[in-house]
């Protein structure tokens, strides 16, 4: 199969329509649905909203956690030729407004879930034309807006012919990331972004039509969302599971769905090791090829258990991107896990990446500087932000932010952010170094390393970590850190939490960890 | 209700739903309602742990024992008797 011939990003959709008409595309609890199924129901949505008047280029906001709506509506969404705007299924009512600002959505395609937040935000004065709710609980009367339910309305059938005059230059989906300031940015993405870093994935990972995924990670996540497209690329299934906060039952479900492939983000490994039964299911993971991990570093102490913990035949990928880079950068190919140990390996297929230094030169190996990508998947910038945009694209491509190096052999390696250095006294530090040196304690599921403001020292280090168990204390962690870091890395404290906040795709919540320790102190 | 529901209940609303428990069944999935995430199960792990005597093995960290509270309430009950 040539996947090279599809240049939009429903094509791969439609072809595995055409090519596995009846397969199981996406299992999610007792739903089984096929590739005939999701294709025909995301054309009679995007002939619905053209009813409604989407046309191309417009906005649809999506408020869905993983589930088959989300899927119909995302392909239907790109099928109208309109551009998904996928947003946390968890969004708060005060956080809703700044987006609906912005992006000046024409349709709001939202769940239950997600409803009561929609009530208390007040969406009236954004001049919305409907609002799609799936199974809602609430009543809607006189609203300035249509109102309809999911289930009646994708059982209508539209009249309008969806003026599909796209192109692969033509944007597709805004992702939200939200970078160091805490302001989400809006990342665009094309077609073209988004079918070539789906293309370069599934060559690296050598996926086909037999591969099943297990997600736990969320499609508005551009993690999450590239497991969609690549498994539908390949006429793939997969296998959708929100529980992830019970990994017991994902195991549990890895095993009966005999899935290929499973993808996480550090804390869903950390988790995955230490709250779950994943040791006693080795022998019943016999059809899991591989586990992916991406969305920023793990330390090695997780690999190396990861790698003792999995069945000796699932290969272990270790991958590097940006939601600016459609997801993917980099990734090392599993037989480097020991000897290039935290690699983030090398340019995926189709992909430039370089260290460049402050002069925008690339510098030589060995030596650190900025984490700079370059290929067809590179966004076309932030929605409505042409400053911001201008800070990271340039001639030589996307600035990832990131620090780090590449070995003469090519392997690259990141060190930390570029605005997550802390001075302490008279020095630079790099939290992600003294994160390593927690977790090698090998006392701790996960920890993270923060700068409090002190007057004297500039940031005072302070540490919060979940411990393995009960038994740990401050002073085991430190006596561990004490024989690997020099006196000036050691933290002031540790606080031991029993989880640490995340955002929805898992990754550690910085600024409310920061929040946490500055109201502990207050 | 029981007196074992009250505290559950109590519980949940007074940490996630800011005291508020507007249309909060007994039998509502706490994820799948967005009542509590991943961190939010965990606390509620070392509430159960703290309050009863047992602790929650690995494997029975599942939808079906701690998923809403009528679930929760379930399992406190079988693993107290």
């Amino acid at each position: 199969m040539n996947l090279n011939d599809q240049i939009l990003i429903h094509h791969f959709l439609e072809k595995s329509a055409r090519d596995f008409p009846e397969k199981v595309a996406l299992i999610h609890e007792d739903i089984r649905a096929t590739y005939a199924q999701i294709n025909s129901k995301a054309d009679q949505l995007a002939c619905l909203l053209g009813d409604l008047g989407v046309t191309k280029g417009d906005r649809v906001v999506l408020i869905l956690e993983n589930c088959l709506e989300y899927v119909v509506s995302y392909y239907g969404i790109l099928k109208a030729g309109a551009v998904a705007v996928p947003l946390s299924s968890d969004i708060k009512p005060e956080g809703i407004g700044f987006f609906l600002k912005e992006l000046e959505p024409k349709v709001i395609i939202a769940s239950n879930r997600s409803e009561r937040a929609l009530k208390a935000a007040d969406i009236t004065p954004y001049n919305i034309g409907a609002l799609i709710l799936r199974s809602p609980k609430f009543k809607w009367d006189s609203t300035t807006f249509s109102v309809f339910v999911w289930e009646d309305f994708i059982n209508e059938k539209g009249n309008f012919a969806p003026d599909i005059k796209i192109d692969e230059s033509s944007l597709a989906c805004i992702i939200y990331t939200s970078g160091s300031t805490g302001i989400p940015k809006g990342v665009m993405l094309s077609h073209k972004n988004i079918v070539s870093n789906t293309n370069s994935i599934c060559e690296y990972l050598r996926l086909t039509n037999k591969d099943i995924q297990m997600v736990v990670l969320p499609f508005f996540y551009v993690m999450g969302k590239s497991l969609l497209n690549t498994h539908f690329a390949v006429g793939g299934s997969v296998v959708i599971n929100n529980k992830f906060a019970f990994p017991a039952s994902v195991v549990k479900q890895m095993a009966v769905e005999q899935v290929t492939g499973f993808s996480g983000v550090p804390s869903t490994y950390a988790y995955l090791l230490h709250r779950s039964p994943l040791a006693d299911y080795r022998k019943s993971l016999d059809s899991l090829r591989y586990c992916s991990q991406a969305g920023g570093h793990m330390s090695f102490q997780i690999k190396d258990e990861l790698r003792k913990t999995l069945p000796a035949h699932t290969e272990i990928y270790i991958m590097y991107g940006a939601t600016e880079a459609s997801a993917r950068l980099t990734y090392l190919e599993p037989e480097h896990l020991y000897d290039r140990k935290d690699s983030i390996g090398k340019a995926i297929p189709g992909v430039t990446v370089r260290i460049m230094g402050a002069d925008n030169k690339e510098v030589s190996p060995g030596r650190i500087g900025e984490v700079v990508g370059a290929g067809a998947n590179i966004m076309q910038g932030y929605w409505k932000d042409k400053q911001a945009t201008e800070r990271v694209l340039d001639k030589n491509g996307y600035h990832t932010g990131d620090l780090g190096y590449q070995d003469k052999e090519g392997f690259l390696y990141v060190v930390g952010r570029k605005d997550n250095l802390l001075k302490v006294g008279g020095h630079r530090i790099n939290p992600q170094e003294i994160e390593d040196a927690i977790m090698e304690s090998g006392l701790v599921i996960e920890a993270v390393v923060l700068g409090l403001p002190d007057e004297l020292l500039g940031d005072k280090l302070v540490a919060i970590a979940t411990p393995k168990d009960g038994d740990v204390n401050e002073s085991h962690i430190l006596s561990k850190c004490a024989q690997k870091l020099p006196r000036y890395k050691l933290p002031g404290s540790v606080i031991l939490v029993k989880g640490l906040p995340k955002i929805n795709s898992g990754k550690i919540n910085r600024s409310k960890c920061l929040e946490f320790i500055t109201g502990n102190k207050d | 209700m029981s007196e074992l529901k009250d505290k559950i209940r109590s519980f949940i609303v007074d940490n996630f739903l800011f005291g508020n428990d507007d249309g909060l069944t007994d039998g509502a999935s706490f994820l799948e309602e967005g009542i509590i995430d991943s961190t939010g199960i965990l606390e509620l792990v070392s509430y159960i742990e703290e309050e009863f005597p047992f602790s929650i093995e690995d494997e029975e960290l599942i939808p079906e024992n701690l998923d809403s509270i009528n679930n929760v309430v379930n399992y406190i009950e079988k693993k107290s008797s």
